[in-house]
């Protein structure tokens, strides 16, 4: 943390130290994502290439495989399978997707986080007031974040070879997988320009990941509109093909295209306010009236806008996980050894429909666990930004307050899991797999009490460690969901998986609904609910 | 009929080693604008956060119209609060805000409040994450005093206003006062309270100093005379309102004016003067002077 030390210690004083200054802002600001994503990258990778070794032991067991990576959904979700006799293609074409996909989400994130959001909090006017420019600062912050992306791409590499994959084809994964991430960054760096507000920056340049995976997808998925992936960062990556010719063409136009993205973010950066952007934000509208009435209403009115957004993506997701229904379970019934090592990782039952999508319902806890904490962490920021004064110096107590956030969160929870069950059916029907539309929701539904404990475990912290909202209400279902795995994996005593609520949920539709444990899970819920209130309402509002 | 809007007993708030309130005894009557007067640090936005539980008190106890202070969902009803630092939701309209803040709050007098938007100059039609900080305290100011209600607490209420909206504040205050409401109002200046107030608390370092009428107060207000004489000064000693007379040069006069000015120009004018600087001593300056340099 030397850069960081620097920061606070030396100071202002001279000019060099003022940027390195800049550059341990940003440091501070982005490490944590930053080393969970590289770790997650090396990981996932070399535990791929691991896997493949377990599970494609026989001529025939790869081309199964292959036969399955030609099923058009599968290759509009995972792309093109270029290699995959080989360990470290399998590894590309499991995991690329998902880690761009990744390093693309963090980077745009953290770049309109650091940049827009930072400047928009107000927090930027002393900093500019000082003696760097802003495009000094914003080049400073798009560099540590560029370095970020490229650390990244090393883990991956380094992940790859390590498991023993050949370097040339690790080489042209890691880079195009970087430059995704680097391509995000600048993209993020320079919707945070053109908008003043955060979250437009941050749309804007998720509409930009959305349009790029889609044009990758089409032209994957579709023989003759090859050329669209030319049109995208992912597509770009993708022509690389490594473990297959290893081309390095795609990914140098990646580069140049990444290198004009960040000197038009920095030249952006130059010719604006501070608290500005490009495009004046919006000026005067007629007052929208609804749903302003009571704080239960407001709560409800702040929850649409991000419940909408998750609703797509995870009715997206699972319409794709019923349209693959039937082959995952034919290709897996028909390869016991992929269905063992999902067993043993805890995902029994893979093998027919209904234990299938039961085993996917379970992973549903995962998102819609962190939806919720992210609600109450939501409200801890209302809190701390101050805008919670004036409603709070209104004749309302606080745990109203925060009654009308956990039921808004329990609401949204609800529509999250019946638009995942509906997607699934309806994805389901689509190829004929036979799921009922009664077993696909209340197989959704089966997640709420996990969704229960996040909100419980979300506002214990909210009443006594209030920065940690998230993280802790992410703890019962995210942290829950890993410690099973590794439990299951590594044959942890029993007792360690019992602590994890998934262990606890029964496989429904596939088996009938465990009334116990969902009952328990509820309880532990509401009660640490109640209190997390009590001690939100005794303690000091932070401000 | 409770004898006064807020009063507090041994008031008490600690953050740490650090006394941020030290056994605050404080009763403001109903019906009066009091002014809550304080150097930066005071203390003063912590009591106002205690009044309204929006913290709780180390030790001591605050009632507001006989309820005690944490039970907000009673006293809140009676009350109505502008903090220091007014945040407001990014996405939400100054109309929208101040709906949402009639339709949670005590009641509001929706007429009134068409007239305080016009009055304030106040565009509601914008976002909020677009009001720059003065239209802000705007929006919150005529929030509150559309509810009407019989307690107005004002944290340093005037802070970002310009001086056309400020002499409609100023108003506002005097409609408020007319209509039988309670106005508490911080500030670290001394003329705006003088201006607006009835009665004037002062804090220092947590500790209350003092508790004046305005009339009392003005002995407090005093200004920095500098003069620079063509030739030697004359003798202001004995000029009504002269004080402290301090001859810092061979023709440079130095010397603290209370009260009307009149004699005071009048002397100088007598003289022929070169340079006359004048000068408003800080609020911590004055309680230097007259309530001595005690230390936290
Ligand atoms: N949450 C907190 N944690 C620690 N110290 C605090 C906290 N809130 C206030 N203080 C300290 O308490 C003291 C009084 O602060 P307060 O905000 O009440 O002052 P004030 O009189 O309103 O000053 P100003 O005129 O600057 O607004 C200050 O020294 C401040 O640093
Ligand atoms: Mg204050």
């Amino acid at each position: 943390m030397t850069a960081a030390e620097t920061a606070t210690g030396k100071g202002w004083g001279a000019a060099p130290s003022a940027t390195w200054a800049v550059t341990g802002l940003a440091l501070r600001q982005t490490s944590r994502g930053a080393v969970v994503v590289i770790a997650l990258t090396a990981l996932m990778s070399a535990v791929t290439v691991g896997a493949y070794r377990g599970a494609v032991a026989s001529p025939s067991d790869a081309a199964a495989l292959a036969a399955l990576a030609e099923n058009p959904a599968i290759r509009t979700l995972f792309g093109e399978p270029v290699a995959l006799h080989d360990a470290g293609g399998f590894a590309v074409w499991r995991t690329g997707t998902v880690l761009s996909v990744l390093l693309a989400v963090w980077g745009l994130l953290a770049a309109t986080r650091i940049t827009r959001g930072e400047e928009d909090a107000g927090r930027w006017d002393v900093l500019l007031a000082g003696r760097v420019p802003v495009r000094s600062v914003v080049a400073h912050h798009l560099a540590t974040l560029v370095a970020w992306a490229l650390l990244a791409g090393v883990a991956a590499f380094t992940g790859l070879f390590a498991a023993g994959a050949t370097a040339g084809g690790a080489t042209a994964h890691a880079t195009g997988l970087a430059l995704c991430g680097v391509f995000f960054v600048a993209l993020g760096t320079l919707t945070s320009q053109v908008f003043a507000e955060r979250s437009s920056a941050s749309g804007a340049a998720v509409a930009v990941l959305g349009v790029g995976m889609l044009l990758k997808m089409v032209g994957d998925g579709i023989a003759g509109l090859e050329w669209l992936r030319w049109l995208s960062p992912f597509g770009m990556a993708a022509l690389a093909r490594p473990y297959d010719g290893d081309h390095m063409g795609p990914l140098a136009v990646l580069g140049a295209v990444c290198t004009l993205l960040a000197v038009a973010a920095i030249a952006a950066a130059g010719r604006r306010d501070v608290r500005g952007g490009h495009l004046p934000s919006s000026s005067g509208r007629a007052p929208r009236r609804v749903l302003l009435g009571s704080p239960q209403a407001f709560a409800v009115r702040r929850l649409l806008r991000p419940l909408a957004a998750w609703s797509a993506g995870i009715g997206v997701y699972y319409l794709l996980i019923g349209v693959l229904a039937v082959s995952m379970t034919a290709f897996l019934a028909a390869n016991p050894r992929f269905a063992e090592l999902a067993a043993q990782a805890g995902f029994g039952g893979l093998v027919t429909v209904e234990g299938y999508v039961a085993t996917l319902f379970a992973l549903l806890a995962v998102p819609v666990g962190a939806f919720a904490a992210v609600r109450l962490a939501g409200l801890a920021q209302e809190e701390t930004s101050r805008r919670l004064t004036l409603l709070l110096a209104q004749p309302v107590t606080r745990v109203r307050v925060l009654a009308a956030e956990v039921a808004a969160a329990v609401g949204g929870a609800f529509v999250l899991t019946t638009v995942a069950g509906l997607a699934t059916w309806a994805g389901a029907r689509t190829v004929g797999a036979g799921l009922g539309l009664l077993a696909a929701l209340s197989g959704a539904w089966n997640v709420l009490p996990v969704v229960f404990l996040c909100l419980g475990i979300g506002a214990l912290a909210l009443a006594w460690v209030p920065r940690a909202v998230a993280f802790a209400g992410c703890v019962p279902a995210a942290g829950g969901f890993l410690l099973k795995v590794f439990a299951d994996t590594w044959g942890w005593p029993t007792w360690i998986g019992q602590v994890s609520p998934f262990t606890h949920l029964t496989a429904l539709p596939d088996v009938p609904v465990g009334r116990d444990a969902a009952m328990v899970m509820t309880t532990i819920g509401v009660l640490a609910v109640v209190v997390g209130a009590a001690g939100y309402r005794r303690r000091d509002l932070r401000v | 009929m409770v004898s006064s809007a807020f009063h507090t007993e041994s008031l008490t708030k600690r953050y740490g080693r650090m006394t941020a309130l030290d056994r605050l005894d404080l009763s403001v009557p109903p019906g009066e604008v009091f002014g809550f007067l304080g150097p930066n640090g005071a203390g003063k936005s912590t009591t106002i956060r205690l009044l309204l539980g929006l913290a709780r008190p180390t030790a001591g106890r605050a009632w507001v119209f006989g309820a005690d202070a944490a039970d907000v969902a009673v006293t809140h009803r009676r009350l109505a609060y502008v903090p220091a630092d007014v945040a407001l939701w990014p996405r939400l309209t100054g109309a929208e805000t101040l709906e949402l803040l009639a339709r949670t709050g005590p009641g509001t007098d929706l007429a009134y409040r068409a007239e305080l938007v016009e009055r304030f100059g106040l565009d509601p039609s914008k976002p909020g994450r677009t009001y720059s900080t003065g239209n802000r305290q705007k929006v919150a100011l005529i929030a509150a005093f559309a509810t009407r209600a019989p307690l107005l607490v004002l944290d340093e209420p005037s802070s970002g206003l310009d001086p056309l909206v400020e002499r409609e504040f100023r108003r506002a205050v005097g409609e408020a006062r007319d209509n039988g409401q309670t106005v508490f109002l911080s500030s670290h200046q001394l003329s705006e309270v003088e201006a607006v107030c009835d009665k004037v608390a002062i804090l220092r370092a947590g500790r209350l100093v003092d508790v004046a009428t305005v009339r009392e107060l003005r002995r407090l207000h005093r200004t920095e005379v500098t003069a620079a004489f063509a030739t030697a000064p004359p003798d202001l000693t004995r000029v009504p309102g002269v004080e402290e007379v301090e001859t810092t040069g061979a023709t440079t006069v130095r010397f603290a004016l209370t009260g009307p000015p009149g004699p005071a120009l009048r002397a100088l004018a007598d003289a022929d003067v070169l340079n006359l600087a004048v000068r408003e001593p800080s609020l911590e300056e004055i309680f230097l002077g007259y309530y001595g340099g005690r230390e936290r």
